[in-house]
């Protein structure tokens, strides 16, 4: 399937922060990442937090260094991202279709 | 009269794969085309092409004068609906997810429903309010709602959910139009159900339902995601030696009410499945109705299956508030021991 990459920049991470400063990769370039796995763990002036991964795929490049000071909406990493065609767009999960479903309850057919 | 969805001989197209989404965008195409009054808005709708992907590639075919960007306000989407309607449009608006229509509710219920009535018939409301609907896609709060009561309840409205990609198609065509508002509840959870559909004009009339599969038991009945549920149910259920009936409503109003006493009083017995909330939920109609037409043909009072009496949940919870494939079996069994 063909892959596409996806380049997430920075958030803002309260209301109004101007930046937040990259205290630690928790992925490296090449790794294959699951969405809302740990991403890199940043500092703002209010706090430091994990910023979880918006996405599924393999890290093809980093943008900051640690320490490095990155402002809202500059890129932060790079995805390779496989091509779906059945993505969700942008909020949920497409639903997991099941050939045949679970089930405990066993019916008994009527006798009229 | 309700129709069986393998109607092969009326096939008018070849048929193509499609999911719902692109079903419901191949009819927004043929009526943008076909009516140039017709408007396609919303959040996101004109340059991103809608988070579900549904007005994909709209804006580059038909313009940014005729497919566009509102700004995040819903009231004021419904309110430009209602003024684009007075001067002659034929406006196709978006809310994004069913949640956010609440900021929209005193347009939808004070000025859409109502205009019509209002003016005695001047300033008809032909508008289609398009509304990415129900659960099922675990998404946060807000996202999933499941409304189709409360617009029922509006008197003025048409509320119509179809379940699969083929009628997403012709019954887009038919909501947009009517010279009525029609609320078009897209169930999201079926957004990207892709099969071999047949674009068809629409046949058979504003508020008919129709039998998606045929049984003899008892007849389970949906609309929205909650179709394919049944459906389920009912391949679950014939392992055991159950036929079930599955009647998709598809129009909450006009509601079938022939359909459903036609189909009931063959099969006797009824299961009314939804997601939203059980009190006063549409559910409790279906009974009344089935009630009113086919008391004596019961063989045991009508079950309802739905969602809980709780607010919509967000996502991890969703798979034990929707209704499960047991506990329709179980409503099932229940009708079948009375």
């Amino acid at each position: 399937m063909a892959q596409e990459n996806i380049t997430f920049t920075l958030p803002d991470l309260g209301e109004g922060l101007v930046e937040a400063t990259v205290l630690e990769w928790q992925v490296a370039v090449g790794e294959t990442v699951e969405r809302n796995a740990p991403l890199v763990e940043v500092e703002t002036t209010k706090s430091a937090v994990v910023i979880p991964s918006p996405h599924t795929g393999r890290v093809v490049e980093l943008h900051a260094e640690e320490e490095q000071a990155v402002p809202v909406g500059r890129p932060l990493v790079t995805f390779a991202v496989e091509g779906a065609p059945d993505a969700p767009g942008i909020v949920g999960r497409v639903p997991a279709e099941e050939a045949r479903p679970a089930r405990r309850v066993r019916l008994r057919p009527p006798t009229d | 009269m309700t129709e069986l969805i393998e109607r092969a001989a009326a096939a008018d197209t070849p048929a193509v794969e499609l999911s719902m989404q692109q079903a419901i965008n191949r009819a927004l195409r043929v009526l943008l085309a076909e009516d140039p009054d017709v408007l396609v808005f919303g959040e996101d709708v004109g340059a991103l092409g809608g988070v579900f992907r549904v007005t994909d590639g709209l804006q580059e075919e038909f313009g940014d004068k005729r497919v566009f960007d509102t700004p995040l306000a819903e009231s004021a989407i419904m309110g430009m609906a209602v003024g684009l309607a007075m001067n002659g449009w034929r406006p196709v608006p978006e809310l994004q997810f069913d949640g956010f229509a609440y900021p929209a509710i005193d347009q939808i219920v004070n000025q859409v429903a109502r205009m019509n009535y209002r003016t005695r018939g001047a300033a008809p409301m032909p508008i289609t309010l398009r509304l990415p609907s129900f659960g099922g896609i675990q998404a946060p709060e807000h996202h999933g709602e499941s409304l189709e009561a409360l617009f029922a309840h509006t008197p003025g409205l048409k509320v119509v959910a179809p379940s699969d990609p083929g009628d997403a198609y012709s019954l887009m065509l038919q909501a947009v139009r009517s010279d009525d508002p029609v609320v078009y509840m897209e169930p999201k959870a079926r957004y990207w159900d892709r099969r071999p559909v047949r674009l068809r004009e629409p046949s058979d009339p504003i508020g008919t339902s129709r039998i998606v599969r045929p049984g003899r038991h008892a007849t389970l009945v949906a609309w929205g995601a909650m179709v394919q549920r049944c459906v389920q149910v009912a391949e679950l259920a014939a392992e055991d030696g159950v036929d079930l009936e599955v009647l998709d409503l598809r129009w909450l109003k006009p509601l079938d009410a022939e359909g459903l006493a036609a189909s009931v009083s063959r099969t006797r017995r009824a299961v009314v499945v939804h997601e939203a909330p059980l009190t006063a939920g549409l559910g409790a109609e279906v009974a009344a109705l089935v009630t009113e037409h086919c008391f004596r043909d019961l063989s045991a009072p009508v079950q309802r299956v739905t969602g809980f009496d709780v607010p919509y949940p967000a996502g991890p919870l969703e798979p034990q508030y929707l209704p499960t494939i047991d506990r329709v079996l179980l409503a099932v069994q229940r009708t079948l021991e009375y």
